[in-house]
């Protein structure tokens, strides 16, 4: 027994004296949510090409649970060898410190972050059904019944219930969050009529928006996407602090060695820019940003600074 | 006539050589991964996902599809052999339908539950040809208060699952509801009876649950029993269904059909309700000598009916609205969107023979799925009498593979041990799993939907009784309930004054 301990202990030490040679066996992308989502379709559409570029198959893992937090916790407690990068959504990265109480991971602190891989633009969207033509006419409205009309959200402290409490905040309106499992659901509630309003994924209400079945009144990103070039972004409309997109980003273990963070960045880099593997990111309505890693860290304390702001002034809490 | 023009469109799409084979290849899968217990559609399909970017976009869904209700096909058979339901439907097959392999007739409930399932698969395949669009805006109709007042039904009715002690029954249920508790709450994002365990905060997974109560309880008890098992399989009679059986449950096909193809049409988890609501049908209709839950064969050709045509139906909302109605459907949303079709009302119109082939393989994959399983039962009958020393490891190795594939960790496989040893002591106690797995089920979706409904309508009961479709379903709630009752409640009387 000892012996094996010592062999492995000695393997080990190699493999990690010849770290010049990575990868030399596959790398493992954890995806901190259950197959089939936004994130796991991100990271399973980046794979093929990672692969190709590093000459190792790249694995995706699915580890869902506590909206992503038992995910990023493994990738934190990992080596940071490279052979276990996180791929995580908007939530992991910077909402969730501000709900979770005991979280056991720092998104700013416990990864080498790598890139912002896609983003992709929310949109305030009604049933038809609510009298409001525009964001001011849906503001008279909220403000004419106050605390009585339902936003359906894809969860308790997901980003659109965290959009929808910064949208009264900025409007200095009210309504009911109304919280689901998951974004399908919420949907089809405000299809069906059984809920008015909601920040959705452009994504995922585009089919329903052109049919007519919900009406677009605001775009949350900074310009106006080029599938509703007709819908004002929030900011056009006076409200600066409305600026709000979903957004998937790759982080490691915080202390990749350089040679093995340029690697993979680079492999990523190779993914997200070649042609057939960004079509398949840009048809079900991702923007590819493939942002550098000073850029993601920027970036990240932005956005960890705005729901902060959102979750205290908000008073959003999970209890 | 359109329909012929649409239906033939359907098929020509759908006989291409290439749909044929990927058709064929998704329903192996699915049956594969349905008689491997703890193995879901969802994370298979996930994972093949990407395998099917170069492919046509009716190809891939075609595929995808097909492993998904060949999985609901092929989750039967465990049941019925070694009494492992890996998902919530083949709970009440395991019932009947294990009864009926411990009595020998494996074959014929394998028989039953492969012929029921194709005949409802069928009927329900040309439902949605013909009906989809209005069967999907009947199916919005249904808000919070109309699931919770359903929910309150499929909980009414469930009470006729139990087959013993109506007071270990209700012990059962309220068991299972306070299991269902555990884990985040939906409305507020709290954790309950987690006691901080991140392992916990999702809760504890149906099939955690399943594989603990009834496959290693089971091989406990089995092992405790030494000798008798391997008596009762010796006499494997009746592998074919006679012309006499098949006309027997023909109208229980039929009616789990109607039963099934309804409920799977609701977006809000009416399909797990098919299965039980089926079978609740049947045994209060059933004239068969054979008590249900010992092995009436009419408790397998119902629920298994209804559950195939429940999950057919289920991609009506996805289809003609772009809603999901299971985690699936979620997944085959995002497989039309990498395909760049926009999932809606749109893609009737637009895309008439994804449509429509989508449709046509669905009967073809049917098909196959029969042509594959009926020659396989007398496969899977000459497994169950292998000497279970060599059959109980293989059953606990697949169970814990199967669950530690849903998230990926060891907790998991702690917890169906855990579950196990408490199947085992329930059956000691004579209390059935079935109604603890169906409050486990049931509690959770009612209290969600109970809460949804009054937070919209700020804490305003008269909702579910304003509303005319829920108020009709908990009006029915109660007749079913004092239907239910009464006989079980006066054949106890009976009982008592007989001792």
């Amino acid at each position: 027994m000892k012996k094996t301990i010592m062999a492995l202990l000695a393997g080990l030490v190699m493999t990690a004296g010849a770290h010049a040679a990575y990868p030399d066996k596959p790398v493992t992308i954890i995806v901190p949510f259950p197959p089939g989502g936004s994130t796991d379709m991100v990271a399973r559409i980046m794979t093929q090409k990672m692969s190709e570029k590093l000459g190792q198959p790249v694995i995706v893992e699915n580890k869902p649970g506590a909206t992503g937090a038992i995910g990023a916790a493994q990738v934190k407690r990992s080596a940071p060898d490279g052979y276990t990068i996180l791929c995580a959504s908007i939530g992991v990265w910077a909402v969730n410190p501000f709900l979770q109480k005991n979280l056991a991971y720092d998104p700013a602190k416990d990864f080498d972050l790598l890139t912002v891989a896609v983003k992709s633009p929310n949109v305030l969207v009604i049933h038809p059904s609510v009298p409001a033509k525009d964001v001011k006419e849906l503001v008279e409205y909220l403000k004419l019944k106050p605390n009585k009309v339902t936003f359906p959200s894809s969860g308790a402290g997901s980003s659109d219930h965290l959009t929808a409490a910064l949208f009264w905040m900025s409007t200095g309106t009210t309504g009911i969050h109304v919280p689901y499992k998951g974004g399908g659901p919420a949907i089809a509630d405000l299809v069906a009529g059984h809920a008015e309003a909601s920040f959705q994924n452009l994504n995922n209400v585009i089919g329903h928006i052109k049919a007519g079945k919900l009406r677009a009144l605001a775009v949350t990103a900074e310009k106006r996407a080029a599938l509703l070039p007709d819908v004002p972004t929030m900011v056009e409309l006076g409200y600066k602090d409305v600026v709000v997109t979903s957004w998937q980003a790759f982080g490691a273990p915080k202390g990749l060695p350089t040679d093995v963070k340029k690697a993979i960045h680079e492999a990523m880099m190779a993914a997200l820019k070649d042609p057939e593997t960004s079509k398949k990111l840009t048809d079900p309505g991702f923007e590819v940003t493939a942002s550098t890693p000073e850029e993601f860290a920027k970036f990240l304390q932005a956005e960890l600074a705005k729901w902060k702001t959102v979750v205290e002034v908000g008073k959003v809490t999970l209890d | 006539m359109e329909i012929l023009a649409n239906l033939s469109l359907g098929f020509s799409t759908a006989l291409s050589l290439a749909n044929l084979f990927y058709c064929f290849v998704g329903v192996v899968l699915g049956t594969l991964i349905g008689v491997l217990p703890g193995l879901g559609p969802v994370a298979t399909i996930a994972m093949l996902l990407p395998v099917t970017f170069h492919f046509q976009p009716v190809t891939a869904l075609i595929m995808l599809a097909g492993i998904f209700y060949g999985a609901q096909y092929g989750g039967s058979t465990t049941a019925i052999l070694v009494n492992l339901p890996g998902e919530a439907s083949s709970v009440i097959t395991a019932l009947d339908g294990h009864a009926m392999a411990k009595r020998g007739e494996a074959g014929k409930a394998l028989a039953t539950a492969a012929i029921g399932s194709f005949i409802a698969g069928t009927i329900a395949t040309f439902l949605i040809a013909l009906f989809a669009p209005p069967l999907a805006e009947m199916a919005l109709k249904f808000g919070p208060a109309e699931y919770f007042s359903l929910l309150v039904l499929g909980l009414a009715v469930s009470i006729v699952l139990a087959h013993g002690s109506l007071l270990h029954a209700l012990g059962m249920i309220f068991l299972g509801l306070l299991l269902g508790i555990i884990g985040t709450d939906v409305n507020s994002g709290a954790e309950r009876f987690t006691f901080g365990q991140p392992w916990l905060a999702d809760g504890v997974n149906f099939v955690v649950l399943a594989m603990g109560m009834y496959g290693l309880g089971e091989i406990i008890n089995n092992l405790e029993k030494k000798g008798t098992r391997d008596l009762m399989l010796k006499s494997v009679s009746g592998i074919r269904l006679s012309w006499t059986e098949f006309k027997h449950i023909l109208p229980s096909i039929l009616r789990g059909t109607a039963v099934g193809s309804f409920l799977g049409i609701l977006p809000g988890g009416g399909a797990v309700l098919s299965s039980f609501a089926a079978y609740a049908v049947e045994k209060k209709l059933s004239k068969n000598p054979i008590p249900f839950g010992e092995g009436a064969i009419e408790g397998v050709a119902g629920p298994e009916s209804a559950n195939n045509a429940g999950s057919q139906t289920s991609f009506i909302p996805m289809l003609t609205l772009g809603i999901p109605s299971n985690p699936t459907m979620a997944i085959m949303i995002g497989a039309m969107m990498i395909h760049s079709i926009q999932p809606g009302p749109s893609v009737l119109t637009e895309q008439p023979a994804l449509f429509w082939g989508l449709i046509a393989s669905m009967w073809i994959g049917n098909f196959f799925l029969i042509v594959l399983n009926l020659p396989m039962i007398s496969i899977w009958v000459k497994l169950i009498t292998a000497p279970y020393h060599l059959m109980f490891p293989v059953i606990i190795v697949f169970c814990s593979i199967g669950v530690i594939s849903i998230n990926n960790t060891e907790w998991d496989v702690f917890m169906m041990a855990f579950f196990g040893f408490a199947g085992y002591l329930f059956s000691k106690l004579e209390c059935e799993p079935a109604p603890m797995l169906l409050g486990f089920i049931l509690g959770p979706m009612m209290e969600e939907y109970l809460r949804r409904a009054l937070l919209m309508s700020s804490g305003d009961f008269s909702v579910f009784f304003t509303r005319p479709l829920s108020a009709t379903l908990l009006a029915v709630a109660v007749v079913a309930l004092v239907v239910v009752l009464l006989p079980s409640i006066s054949k106890k009387r009976e009982e008592t004054f007989k001792e």
